[in-house]
């Protein structure tokens, strides 16, 4: 099964993905907002996120990770989109949004613009 | 409308209000956006004759049209004003993601008025524009601002997708050398206007919004860029050299051809160690940073580690290290590292200010003024001084008030204008006009002062990527140096950056610009608007006092011959080239557009 692997050692924060991505989904329209990708950034680091299945009830407690000497919130790094999250939300008709894969095939849209190999197509 | 919001927003800072104007579809289609479109406008309200820190000075902040649609490297957002340092317009160049969120925040074009009483930070978040009081960030550095202000919104999702763009306390103290910084990048040729939104009393401006844009042919301009991307792929200095190390790599390259300058442009090849690619690897853990939708991701972050100082910044790009570095004397690239960081925290420009420091530096050394007159032990190659000095100019007390003046001013305090390497006030950009002979005509020309960002010709002249030119020949620069004018006045308006003309050629920008636009734009009509651009600026710093005095280098460029080097014993030949130039721009022998060029 194809999957998008995210290095995000290598992500510059461009954002190009989140343009690709939305282009791609809502006709001749570029917003972020509408984007079922966005990256995330901690301190230093720049992660993308890809939209996964929503949930309608947030998590009861909010966790950190330690990786080496940064911090992450645990709800920046989640895919999913829930009510305390305002991510992966379509603004105007409040329906979630999840990554389908779009775009020519074999890649999808965000992976076709991410020109430093951040985003990468595998197949397990 | 595509890729154009349509909408300006005018803010008076006097009475503290604002309102949100129409734009012109026909001056969008004439001026395209950006730096054309800023100018057009600032030049129509603006008289050429005020005081650039009186209230009656605007600032303009404009972004083109193909910014945030994911056009490749769509990001910037130009600002326009009259610069405090040459009294002439002054046009800078924000990077990273600040032009694209003011498009999403629905705006085109924002245009600052007046002069608040107290300090102020311009908030426009999510349609909403007020005025937020600034005075627990005054006093802050740009970092801090951006922490604070972030801090203060209360809310972490909010503050992920905020952007913000402020002033360091350079710019709260009104010198002449501060800059803007955004995203903890320096704007890029902003000599001059910190000090003119210091003078406003306004800290800083965020931006965050949900607007959409539209472009008019989607499924073309996907495929367009598809097609861009894998040229600049292609080509070795877009996908390697600029990728790995960004401007940092032409100092190698600068210092074999004799263009590197040294010692405030009196050598340009005492044996230094430790420059180039390999140095750049060992001094800094490089990681790459995007501006909005770039695929060639230029800027680095680093960790540097100085005696002196620790930390994480940007490493230095060519500009920093040419200007703080080199040209002073300095060639420890922590150091180097250490003095861009500080800049980008104060808010200091790195070319302004190392031209600053490299005119005190040989005034010290001709013994005009001694280091214990100026309570510091300043000279070439002391970096620890230096690095104190950038510390103590922002604060401007005391006997540091003397140090940050602008190289102009300083040298004419002491009676010796002739060494101030410099061109309508603004310090010259890292390259020795002596061996590259076509760059030096655009510093003399240039409306904006010398700096490369407006006339990328080293990308023939050095780089050979289009055309394979000898730096050192005089025939047929004149039509060069206004290619590029034309072309870094066009690739402006629209938003884009002008680095991936080492890989592109402009013709393949045509296509993205149509299918985003929906018009129909030829290479030629969009050069033809740029020439317009140029000659409306032209006519502009004319009334505001310059002339064709002014299109010249220092004296030292044509007197003094290269002492050593790869271009030993070349002078300048500007006054050979001004003639022609002036020809195929179409202008009067004395320099002078003729009626009408502009419309």
């Amino acid at each position: 099964m194809p999957r998008i692997r995210i290095d995000h050692t290598k992500c510059t924060g461009c954002r190009h993905c989140e343009a690709a991505c939305s282009l791609n989904h809502v006709a001749n329209t570029v917003n972020p907002r509408r984007s079922r990708i966005r990256v995330m950034r901690d301190g230093n680091r720049y992660y993308p996120v890809i939209a996964g299945p929503f949930v309608d009830a947030a998590c009861t407690s909010k966790q950190y990770i330690v990786i080496g000497d940064q911090t992450y919130d645990m709800c920046a790094l989640c895919r999913a989109s829930c009510p305390q999250k305002p991510y992966f939300i379509e603004a105007e008709t409040g329906i979630p949004l999840k990554c389908d894969f779009c775009g020519i095939p074999p890649s999808p849209s965000c992976v076709r613009w991410c020109n430093t190999g951040a985003l990468e197509l595998v197949e397990d | 409308m595509n890729g154009w919001i349509g909408r300006c927003l005018r803010v008076n800072l006097t009475e503290g209000k604002h309102q949100i104007e129409k734009l012109d579809t026909d001056l969008l289609e004439m001026y395209l956006g950006g730096r054309g479109l800023g100018v057009k406008v600032f030049t129509d309200e603006v008289d050429p004759n005020i005081d650039p820190l009186s209230p009656e000075n605007k600032l303009i902040f404009c972004s083109g049209p193909l910014v945030g649609t994911g056009a490749i490297t769509g990001a910037s957002c130009n600002v326009i004003t009259k610069s405090s340092l040459s009294g002439g317009l002054a046009c800078a160049k924000m990077r990273g993601h600040f032009g694209a969120e003011l498009k999403y925040a629905g705006f085109d074009m924002v245009i600052i008025e007046g002069q608040s009483e107290a300090p102020v930070i311009l908030s426009i978040i999510d349609d909403r524009v007020k005025l937020v009081p600034g005075l627990e960030y005054w006093g802050r550095s740009t970092a801090e601002t951006e922490e604070l202000f972030k801090k203060n919104l209360d809310d972490s999702w909010m503050a992920r997708e905020t952007y913000l763009v402020s002033i360091g306390t350079a710019g709260e103290k009104l010198l002449p050398l501060a800059n803007l910084v955004n995203d903890r990048f320096l704007s890029v040729g902003g000599a001059g206007i910190g000090a003119v939104m210091g003078s406003k009393n306004l800290k800083a401006i965020a931006v965050k919004g949900q607007h959409s844009l539209q472009v008019a042919d989607g499924s073309r301009f996907v495929q367009v860029i598809n097609t861009l991307i894998n040229k600049l792929n292609s080509a070795p200095l877009t996908s390697q050299s600029m990728s790995q190390w960004g401007t940092a790599f032409l100092v190698g390259l600068c210092y074999q051809k004799g263009i590197l300058p040294r010692n405030n442009f009196r050598s340009t090849s005492q044996p230094l160690k430790n420059i180039g690619i390999e140095a750049l690897n060992s001094a800094f853990a490089l990681r790459g940073r995007g501006c909005f939708a770039c695929p060639i991701a230029c800027i680095k972050k680093a960790d540097v580690k100085y005696s002196a100082f620790e930390g994480k910044g940007m490493v230095p790009t060519y500009l920093a290290i040419g200007s703080l570095g080199f040209n002073c004397g300095i060639s420890d690239l922590s150091a180097i590292g250490v003095m861009s960081m500080l800049c980008g925290e104060m808010g200091l420009d790195p070319v302004a200010t190392g031209g600053n420091f490299a005119t005190l530096m040989e005034l010290v050394e001709k013994k005009a003024v001694t280091p214990e007159e100026l309570k510091i032990d300043i000279s070439f190659g002391n970096a620890d001084s230096m690095i104190e000095a950038i510390r103590l100019i922002s604060t401007k007390k005391g006997y540091a008030k003397r140090l940050g003046q602008g190289g102009m001013a300083i040298s004419e305090s002491f009676n010796m204008p002739e060494i101030f390497m410099g061109v309508k006030g603004l310090s010259l950009a890292p390259f020795d006009p002596r061996a590259i002979q076509g760059m030096g005509l655009h510093f003399a020309t240039c409306n904006y002062g010398p700096h490369h960002l407006y006339g990328y010709t080293f990308i023939d002249e050095l780089l050979n990527v289009h055309e394979n030119l000898d730096p050192l020949e005089t025939q047929g620069k004149a039509s060069l140096v206004k290619r590029y004018q034309d072309t870094s006045a066009v690739v402006d308006s629209l938003g884009l950056c002008n680095w991936p003309l080492m890989g592109l050629k402009f013709n393949n920008y045509v296509p993205m610009v149509n299918s985003c636009l929906g018009t129909n734009y030829k290479a030629d009509d969009l050069l033809s608007i740029g020439e317009r651009i140029w000659n409306m600026e032209r006519i502009y710093n004319m009334k505001a006092g310059f002339n064709m005095d002014h299109d010249t280098l220092p004296e030292r460029f044509f007197k003094e011959p290269v002492p050593d080097g790869p271009a030993e014993g070349q002078i300048s030949h500007v006054k050979e080239m001004l003639p022609e130039y002036y020809q195929l721009r179409g202008w009067s022998e004395q320099g002078e557009p003729v009626l009408g060029l502009e419309e």
